[in-house]
């Protein structure tokens, strides 16, 4: 008899039912399902919402009516999720918090980077008291599962300088990237004299797109080789119409976005590729997906980042603001051998985070603890 | 690469858009399925001129009586022709070239059984889409045009006379991929025809149930309350 896990989230699909982005924590979930499901486990997927049921990719997603939030917790989504999936022999909660207050025995806890570092947060958590609060909550979190498995190591570091106690619970699987489907391209661009800039993220401002915005208004106007695409969902309708509008106005910016199985020809075209993230990173699905295309990267110093890049040897590690921006983008763009090169070691370092090795690693910690 | 049939019921097509329409549907799709209501002009003609186009006729036309009928008919010829994938669309209707591209992608991809776009109607002339109120492209939601045919699903159609949707009620309900590519409309973009549009509308919904009366009165807005944005290709990396 098959063995049953349920996982916990919050938003999959929209609360509602009816719609759904495909980010990079969504493409995570479906490849651990997936995972899951190839080792012989039923999966079901628990998230906030109005008693429905939904399926996608095989596997059954489940609403619970439940959406209160306090200290950034979810107290009420937690009890319910514990109450219903009695029935289901392990658990995974797919955010760190979702574990708060109370976990199920078998279960494994994931951080996909820490996102306490958003401003946003110290302006609703930022008092002394309720700072106090949250992290007290955490350590309730962090305690009940038997594992927590980090995407970086920045998470497990914070961890481990302000809960050390749970030293040994913390496993490090950084993201991956599929190295066969994300490859270099057969040819080099070299006889277009074009540059493009690729922005492959979604259009949020922890990400850095207002800073490359304004660095490619400054640089489109200087250089008429350069080409910027922003290539990305925004967080919502009103965004898309502003970015749409905003690369009508703009000769040679372009904003769009493209299925996943498009992506690599995408960065197979670009020539450098930005992930300016000022917070709320892990180890990007993105910058890796660029990597293992022999793209340099210009990345923020943001969460798991500077797990995947090394200060000018596969790319530029900077505090992402528009003079910097531009700075290494120019940088790279006077050098195309610099440009080629740090591609080339782009790669290398891609390959040691291939999925497989994902997949292995994961299938040893379910092993640990799914038993 | 996974068969694509496109599906769509014309009317007296043959002076609008059909050839364009067409034109542009033989470049990506397998097969074309019409359903013609009873046109009085040559659209039938057209339409056989095309070796990929299947054409049904009927010889009166249902569409103002019984739109839920005569799509559920469409439905019946199109699954027929042993679709993999489907696609609704009308005959002033475009998908913009950069969704032409992408088109072979997403009927490869195994995540999604629907794919959603957003319309723009273009108004006065081509080259120029209507923004305000419930026009606004941006705002009013993606609408699903492409399907995988899913034989396990149920083919009933909502029983009515007026916007009753181009599948079958479980199509509508899958969770879709929602495409940055565009759906340029023309429907609108003749305002000599606005007119008699708008009094079908109103004999149709004379409640206004399905949409409110000063969205169907915007349709004989003048120019100067309507507002609009011009068209730009797209294109991609």
């Amino acid at each position: 008899m098959s063995k049953k896990v349920a996982l916990l989230t919050t938003n999959f699909f929209h609360p509602k039912g009816d719609r759904i982005i495909m980010g990079g924590a969504e493409r995570y979930q479906v490849d651990l399902c997936r995972l899951l499901r190839d080792l012989g486990y039923i999966v079901e997927v628990w998230q906030i919402g109005d008693n429905w049921t939904k399926e996608f990719d095989g596997i059954k997603i489940r609403g619970l009516p439940v959406s209160k939030t306090e200290y950034n917790t979810f107290p009420e989504l937690n009890m319910a999720f514990y109450e219903n999936s009695m029935s289901f022999d392990y658990a995974l909660y797919f955010i760190l918090s979702l574990a708060y207050p109370l976990a199920r025995e078998k279960s494994i806890g994931i951080s996909h980077g820490v996102y306490w570092d958003w401003p946003g947060f110290d302006v609703a958590n930022g008092k002394q008291e309720n700072r106090q609060e949250w992290l007290r909550r955490m350590s309730i979190a962090l305690t009940g599962p038997q594992k927590l498995v980090s995407v970086d190591t920045n998470t497990i570091n914070y961890f481990n300088a302000t809960l050390p106690g749970l030293y040994h619970k913390w496993e490090y699987i950084p993201n991956y990237v599929d190295t066969e489907l994300f490859h270099p391209p057969e040819e080099t661009n070299s006889a277009n004299d074009k540059i493009r800039i690729l922005f492959p993220r979604r259009m949020v401002p922890v990400r850095g797109v207002n800073e490359t915005m304004r660095a490619a208004e400054i640089l489109t106007e200087k250089y008429p080789q350069l080409e910027f695409h922003f290539c990305g969902r925004g967080h919502d309708d009103t965004v898309e119409m502003l970015m749409s509008q905003w690369a009508d106005k703009h000769e040679r910016c372009y904003y769009y976005w493209k299925p996943f199985e498009m992506m690599p020809e995408i960065y197979q075209q670009a020539d450098i590729v930005l992930v300016p993230s000022r917070s709320t990173e892990g180890t990007s699905l993105a910058a890796l997906e660029a990597m293992s295309c022999g793209k340099p990267v210009i990345v923020g110093y943001a969460g798991g980042l500077s797990n995947l890049v090394l200060q000018d040897y596969n790319g530029y590690l900077i505090k992402p603001t528009v003079e910097n921006l531009v700075a290494s983008i120019e940088e790279l763009l006077h050098d195309p051998n610099k440009r080629k090169v740090m591609g080339q070691r782009g790669r290398e370092i891609a390959l040691s985070f291939d999925k497989k090795k994902w997949l292995a690693n994961w299938a040893t910690v379910l092993s640990a603890v799914f038993r | 690469m996974p068969k694509l049939t496109a599906m769509m019921i014309v009317r007296n097509e043959a002076e609008r858009y059909l050839q364009g329409c067409l034109d542009s549907l033989v470049k990506y799709t397998d097969s074309i399925v019409v359903l013609d209501d009873a046109s009085e002009d040559n659209t039938p003609e057209i339409c056989l001129t095309y070796h990929n186009v299947k054409l049904f006729r009927h010889r009166e036309s249902t569409f103002l009586d019984n739109e839920a009928q005569l799509r559920h008919k469409l439905w019946h010829y199109t699954q027929n022709d042993r679709p993999e994938w489907i696609l609704a669309i009308d005959a002033d209707e475009f998908l913009e070239e950069e969704g032409i591209k992408e088109i072979p992608y997403l009927l490869k991809q195994k995540h999604f059984n629907a794919v959603s776009f957003r319309l723009f109607d273009c108004w006065e002339r081509e080259d120029y889409y209507r923004t305000d109120g419930l026009w606004n492209p941006w705002l009013r939601g993606f609408s699903i045009y492409m399907v995988r045919y899913l034989p396990q699903l149920s083919s009933a159609w909502p029983s009515l006379k007026f916007h009753c949707g181009r599948f079958p009620v479980a199509y509508r309900q899958l969770p879709h991929y929602e495409s940055s590519s565009r759906i340029k409309h023309l429907g609108w973009a003749n305002t000599v025809y606005n007119r008699a549009k708008y009094e079908r509308a109103l004999l149709q919904d004379p409640a206004c149930q399905y949409m409110s009366k000063e969205h169907y009165d915007s349709i004989l807005w003048p120019p100067e309350k309507v507002k609009l944005e011009k068209w730009i290709e797209r294109s991609s990396i």
